[in-house]
């Protein structure tokens, strides 16, 4: 019998007794991640990046 | 040449000033120490002609320079409990009870500097009066009269005030911090540091006019480690507070900027005394914060600042910290910021209930992902068999945040009643960045080797306790001693 590649090997081939989860509630996390979380997190990031490259000239003594 | 100088109190160490010359500057240096540094220390042992190579790092690149003359070797004072005295016919070190190394407090060289001469120093934050808990510390190595002792401390120095400032000794401490901790990063003296600051030699006046925040990237980046800068938006800007305590309770310290000019590291803190004020909203680990441990060059390491009364400034001073990352991290604290509360929503979407946010308490830190499996294999018994075999199974990156959720109830017993494994090396735009969310009876894992990545829900069984033990390996725990 040919062995898989162990690139090929998925969650449920090395650990028992798994259930995949609904992919419609899945979804609903990523709409969360996308619709919410990311853009948020996007935008705060650029904010800060801003900020940090406004402050680089500060003096510390 | 070695000489011994025993303490009935701390207060006697300026007694020094009769065994070690005025270019040491023995009397600031017992003042400085003996303010803070608790009466465990019972004897001193006083080694002459020490060679520093910190100091032997300035002193070929620029006190030799000088007019004045400045010695080549130090003075190192090393600090023992009661048990400890010394024969100085025989030089050897005697104790009553125990190991040597169970009475060793740990060093500071004095420089022969006349001014700011207090150099490398590593003492243990058991005999700080005051430190914080929780302190991030490396053990480091050291040979006296044959004997081979270690310390686990943060470095500390006293800026010399031309060649290196403030902001040179917070990155000096951070590096010499990174490079007795993981092999991957070289030793650097504190020339180095001034050097590695500027893109040119930076000899002459350059050093003394300080440093730009700037530069203190640079120094970082030339150390191989990945900088990574956060400023505070604003005094409204709750988040930064939460980031600042995240990266120090996960063992990295930050470069951090006072209002105003000055720099310290951050190497440390301290929760908040239990309340009995219930949650009425959602709350973060950074709200039960009491005080930030800084590594200040102007006071003895450890210095604990608090909110409001605790220190000569208050943590709200801090406007911006620079955290020196290894590369594998590039979801940044922002983004675990961010998502952390969202995942209130997700869990009941995806079949795990937490806790009501407004009843919650969430911590969130970066670990290594065999440090999450040694942590979870020392409390094996608080895992079902299932979530144990997911935790071994799953093929973590090398570092993950760990968001843990705790009721009041649970966080004042040290305990978290959820958790979530997020991807550190996870795009910001990575809609499905989970290794692992999970309850005591429910978890769902992420399966990261298919794009889309996959959802798998595991049944874990009846719960073997009630809840898990709150993540804290990652800091040495301060053991007072007076």
């Amino acid at each position: 019998m040919m062995m898989k590649p162990k690139d090929d090997k998925r969650l449920p081939d090395t650990v028992t007794g798994l259930t995949k989860v609904d992919p419609k509630r899945v979804e609903e996390f990523t709409k969360v991640m996308r619709d919410e979380v990311i853009p948020e997190v996007v935008k705060t990031i650029e904010k800060r990046r801003l900020q940090a490259a406004s402050r680089k000239d500060r003096a510390i003594k | 040449m070695y000489s011994w100088l025993p303490l009935a109190t701390i207060d006697d160490l300026a007694k020094i000033a009769s065994q070690v010359g005025s270019e040491y500057g023995p009397e600031q240096a017992a003042e400085m120490l003996s303010g803070s540094m608790s009466s465990a220390v019972k004897g001193v042992l006083i080694e002459h002609d020490y060679v520093d190579k910190d100091y032997r790092s300035t002193y070929y690149n620029y006190y030799a320079k000088k007019g004045q003359y400045y010695r080549a070797d130090c003075v190192r004072l090393h600090f023992f409990a009661e048990p400890v005295s010394f024969d100085a016919a025989s030089l050897r070190l005697i104790w009553s009870v125990g190991e040597l190394q169970d009475h060793y407090y740990g060093f500071v060289v004095l420089r022969p500097t006349g001014l700011a001469t207090i150099g490398r120093t590593i003492v243990s934050p058991d005999v700080r009066n005051g430190a914080c808990r929780f302190i991030i510390s490396a053990k480091h190595k050291v040979h006296i009269l044959g004997y081979r002792l270690a310390i686990t401390g943060f470095p500390w120095m006293a800026q010399h005030s031309d060649i290196s400032v403030c902001a040179h000794a917070a990155c000096w401490a951070i590096l010499r911090h990174y490079s007795e901790c993981y092999s991957l990063y070289r030793e650097y003296l504190t020339f180095d540091v001034t050097m590695m600051a500027q893109e040119f030699n930076p000899g002459g006046l350059v050093p003394s006019l300080g440093l730009h925040v700037g530069h203190v990237e640079r120094v970082f980046q030339a150390a191989g480690t990945f900088p990574v800068h956060v400023t505070k938006t604003g005094v409204d800007d709750v988040s930064f507070r939460r980031q600042l305590l995240a990266y120090i309770d996960s063992r990295f310290p930050a470069f951090a900027a006072i209002q105003g000019d000055h720099a310290v590291a951050i190497v440390g803190y301290e929760w908040k005394e239990k309340s009995a004020t219930p949650f009425t909203e959602l709350r973060y680990a950074s709200d039960e914060l009491a005080s930030l441990a800084v590594n200040d060059d102007n006071f003895v390491p450890y210095l604990p600042i608090g909110d409001t009364s605790v220190g000569p400034y208050h943590i709200r001073d801090i406007d911006s910290f620079i955290v020196p990352l290894p590369e594998k991290i590039h979801y940044p604290a922002d983004a675990v910021d961010r998502l952390a509360p969202s995942l209130f929503k997700a869990a009941d979407s995806l079949g795990v209930s937490l806790p009501k946010p407004e009843a919650s308490i969430i911590r969130y830190l970066i670990t290594s992902g065999s440090a999450f499996r040694q942590f979870v294999r020392e409390h094996a018994s608080e895992h079902s068999p299932k979530l144990l075999e997911l935790a071994m199974n799953l093929p973590f990156a090398q570092f993950v945040w760990v968001v843990e959720i705790a009721t009041k109830e649970a966080w004042d017993s040290n305990k978290v009643v959820a958790r979530a494994l997020i991807d550190a090396t996870a795009s910001v735009h990575d809609p499905m960045p989970l290794w692992l969310l999970h309850n005591d009876i429910q978890a769902v894992a992420c399966d990261r080797r298919t794009l889309p990545a996959e959802l798998y829900s595991a049944d874990l069984g009846a719960p073997p306790t009630s809840g898990f033990t709150r993540m804290v390996q990652n800091l040495r725990t301060t053991v007072k001693r007076s």
